[in-house]
This record gives C-alpha cells, structure tokens and sequence, in this order.
C-alpha cells in the first residue's frame, strides 16, 4: 500500500522491460522543481513543439521552396 | 498537428477561480509527479453534481469551449444540460486542449477517485492532483500498448520515491 491507501500493484514484466531504459537523469532534474514548476516546464516545451510545427507548415499563397 | 499550445496554467487557475471540484490526472499528474514526458491537454475528472457541473459551465463558458475535431456549426451549447446529458468532452478551449471527465477507466467517478487524490499548491492554489500510484493504476487499467513506456517512468519515479 502507499501512504493513501492505493494497493500497490504487482510488477508488470512488459513494464519491467521498457523500465531498464528509463532516462532517471530526466526526472531527477524535474523532482528538483516544484509541482507548479513542473507543469510550466511541461508549458514551454509545448509551446515550443507548436512554434517548430508552425515553422515547418508551408505558408499558403507563397512559394515554398527554399532558398540556397 | 497542435491547434494551439494548451495554456496548463491558465486551465488550472480558471478551474480553481470558478471553485470546481476536479482532480487532475493523465499526462499533467504525471508532469507534476516528475515526469518528463510531455502532454498536450490537461486531462480532469470532475464532479458531477448540479452544484458543481453550474460552476464547471460557469467558469468555462468564457473560454467557448467546443468538440476537439467536430465540424465547425454542430449544435454544441456548452452549457448544464449538455453536460447532464453526456459524461466526458473532449474540448478545445481559447485556452487549449481541456479533456472533462466524468468517470475514468480504473478510477471512477470524482467521489470514488477523491481518496487517491493529494492536495497540492499549484499556482496558489490548493488543488486535488492523483496521487502517482493511482496514477499508474489508471494507465494500466487503460490497457493501451503506448502507455508502456510511460507506465516505465511512472514506476520508476515511484521506485526512486520508495528508495528515498
């Protein structure tokens, strides 16, 4: 059991598999934050997710070729 | 393709101001949790009492909430009678992607999730967020194949907590 209550499951060998390659670095660095720090970190990767995506759409009318 | 970034703050705060009972799971629990996986809308159960669903349309209705991927014109009226009438929406707000759940697969309802909760400071304010081993309890209840990877960290982060 955790400290809530919640039973505790039993260990799942396909997710016992995929946990050897689990970047730990990662979420140390995200347990240093608080849990609104977290979510703002998580907010500026989306952004920036959505900034690239609109960089690569085509501009419409234009010509989408580039430049050498 | 992202219709806008999800403003996760903004969602909260709104939610929190308008006094709605909801906790926060999916992608942004474990966000809060320590993950580094990222999420594109905010997933929350809600309650669905009369009081509750009034103040969830009331706080809500300033962002012209719509169905994620719906024709433009439908005869959606984000409003009590919608919302009695279904149980979860998936929706695009001004201010993102916002998913509104009534009930959730190994979860429940907001009454019968609000044990496996933990009230946490987000933003100033006090908000119910599930705790991670109910978070994994809900990915795996889910049963999809691409949680797998993250039901790895999840426990991992949970292994790491238990070590400490």
């Amino acid at each position: 059991m955790d400290d809530l209550g919640a039973p505790t499951l039993p260990p799942d060998p396909v997710v016992e598999a995929y946990k050897k390659d689990v970047d730990r670095t990662l979420f140390e660095r995200n347990l240093a934050l608080t849990p609104s720090e977290r979510i703002e970190q998580l907010q500026r990767f989306v952004a920036l997710l959505y900034e690239m995506q609109r960089a690569r759409r085509p501009r419409s009318g234009g010509d989408d070729r580039q430049a050498d | 393709m992202i219709a806008r970034p999800t403003d996760f703050r903004g969602l909260i705060e709104t939610l929190s101001r308008g006094g709605v009972d909801f906790i926060v799971i999916g992608g942004v629990a474990a966000a809060v949790h320590g993950s580094a996986r990222a999420t594109l809308d905010l997933d929350v159960v809600y309650g669905r009492s009369v009081e509750n669903v009034a103040r969830l349309v009331r706080a809500l209705a300033p962002l012209q909430p719509y169905l994620r991927g719906a024709p433009p014109g439908l005869p959606f009226s984000f409003d009590a009678a919608t919302i009695a009438r279904g149980l979860n929406f998936t929706l695009d707000t001004s201010l993102g992607s916002l998913d509104l759940l009534g009930e959730v697969v190994g979860g429940g309802t907001y009454e019968a999730l609000l044990p496996f909760t933990e009230c946490l400071d987000l933003f100033g304010h006090a908000c119910r967020v599930v705790t991670l081993e109910k978070l994994i309890g809900l990915k795996r209840a889910a049963g999809r194949p691409r949680d797998n990877d993250v039901l790895a960290e999840l426990e991992a982060l949970r292994d790491r907590r238990s070590e400490s």
